[in-house]
């Protein structure tokens, strides 16, 4: 390789967008270890129902309740005061955990695949995985941010679980106000799981 | 510039990939500030990593009548069609329903490599076709899918008429929610009408049963229906069951889903 080609080579690497190996490595190491942490607390819960009680004190740590609770309400969450914004976020977080928890069943480990990370933006890294569950094949998308590299949305098969409530919420607010959006995940949360 | 000036420029541009979490915090910090400076958050973002204004996002003029007909599907599938696919499941083991759900989707390829070949896309048809080979005479006739243990054939994003529409440049157009069949958009429903006139196994099948007295067994065209109960009601479940507008998360989920599957 001629000096030029080279240093173009290194230039290239060095100022490509999507390409910071350390961020993606970092990122991507968090999630393993947050990953195989939550299923093995899942597998040795006692029973299906037990899962969210069980898995709920991991995924504080590893998920970023706030940024996920934000964005799923969207513009709207401005207007809600403070203790709105608790009350929202502690439902929210109820509500995430509760779905997350309902996929899994104690005993049954899925085999996950994990791709090339990407990097969309600086201080966010998606990591594209392939999980194996009970025959069935899924592609499943973690979007990762700093700070901290916390998991801010899950992307199962497509379909990311913070649009899909945004475009729920966001149409509540305009409807109804902060109200509404607290109402409604109340009553989301209490329904029987 | 000189040679050392240039190596020493990447050099500093690739170490600042590697500097501690505490640096890249501080990077980051002071990068959101400065963006925030130059750019003003957009008024439907609420940070300026929140691209989520847009996602999910479709025309739905009939809001009204979509709307009635999701609810009345919804009794629909409470009182008729989840206890018929209950029934199925609990009539044969995973492992046989597994099987025939493998061997529908074997006997789709037509729909799979046509929509390849309408996309361009050459190599994908190949790799379709070497799929439906492999899997049709290791696999007994599609019943077992050998192909998941051979990596380059083992996820291959399934093609179908409304990703070609979408390739094509056709946006969705209106939603709707079609009796019985759920969500869909104008795009979509005529995707659905091509990858319906496409699938053999809307003609029934022919399965070899050289056991019996007759050695080739039909396979009416409602089985298929049968057997993909299960797994359309675990997605309609998993878009509606924790949902706080149901029907807003079954489209926004429906949306998602093809928009992605298009981009494939």
């Amino acid at each position: 390789m001629t000096h030029r080609a080279f240093i173009t080579l290194l230039l290239a690497l060095a100022v490509s967008p999507g390409i910071c190996p350390a961020a993606s490595a970092e990122a991507q190491a968090k999630l393993k270890g947050a990953v195989n942490q939550v299923l093995a607390v899942a597998n040795s819960s006692g029973t299906k129902a037990a899962i969210a009680t069980s898995v709920r004190p991991l995924l504080q740590r590893y998920i970023s309740f706030e940024t996920m609770t934000r964005r799923a309400v969207g513009p709207g969450w401005r207007s809600l005061n403070a203790s709105q914004q608790a009350k929202a976020t502690q439902l929210f977080t109820t509500l995430v955990i509760r779905t997350y928890a309902n996929k899994f069943t104690p005993g049954q480990m899925p085999q996950i695949q994990y791709q090339a990370a990407t990097e969309p933006a600086t201080g966010r890294v998606d990591v594209p995985t392939t999980v194996v569950y009970q025959g069935n094949r899924y592609t499943v998308t973690y979007r990762i941010e700093q700070p901290g590299w916390l998991i801010t949305d899950v992307v199962i098969e497509g379909v990311s679980m913070i649009a899909n409530y945004r475009s729920q919420l966001d149409a509540t607010f305009k409807k109804g106000g902060a109200e509404a959006v607290i109402k409604s995940l109340e009553s989301s949360v209490s329904k029987q799981p | 510039m000189k040679h050392t000036a240039l190596l020493s420029l990447s050099a500093a541009l690739l170490a600042s990939c590697a500097t501690p979490k505490a640096v890249v915090n501080a990077d980051v910090a002071v990068k959101s500030k400065a963006k925030a400076g130059a750019q003003p958050l957009q008024p439907e973002a609420t940070d300026h990593l929140d691209d989520y204004a847009d996602a999910g996002k479709v025309a739905d003029p009939l809001e009204k009548l979509n709307r009635a007909t999701f609810w009345l599907n919804d009794g629909l599938y409470t009182v008729f069609f989840r206890p018929l696919s209950k029934g199925y499941e609990k009539a044969l083991p995973k492992f046989f329903r597994k099987g025939v759900d493998n061997v529908f989707e074997n006997v789709k390829y037509p729909v799979r490599v046509v929509n390849c070949v309408l996309q361009g896309k050459g190599e994908r048809a190949g790799l379709e076709t070497k799929k439906f080979v492999i899997n049709t005479m290791a696999g007994v006739g599609g019943l077992v899918r050998v192909s998941d243990k051979i990596p380059d054939i083992a996820d291959i994003p399934a093609e179908d008429f409304g990703q070609t529409l979408a390739k094509w440049g056709f946006g969705h157009g209106p939603y709707i929610v079609l009796p019985l069949l759920g969500p869909s958009s104008t795009r979509e429903f005529v995707g659905l009408a091509g990858d319906y006139a496409a699938n053999p196994a809307n003609y029934g099948l022919y399965f070899y049963n050289g056991n019996a007295n007759h050695d080739w067994m039909y396979i009416p065209p409602p089985s298929n229906t049968a057997r993909s109960m299960p797994d359309q009601f675990e997605k309609y479940d998993a878009a509606t069951k924790d949902a706080v507008d149901p029907y807003l998360s079954a489209r926004a989920a429906f949306i998602q889903q093809r928009d992605e599957a298009a981009k494939k």
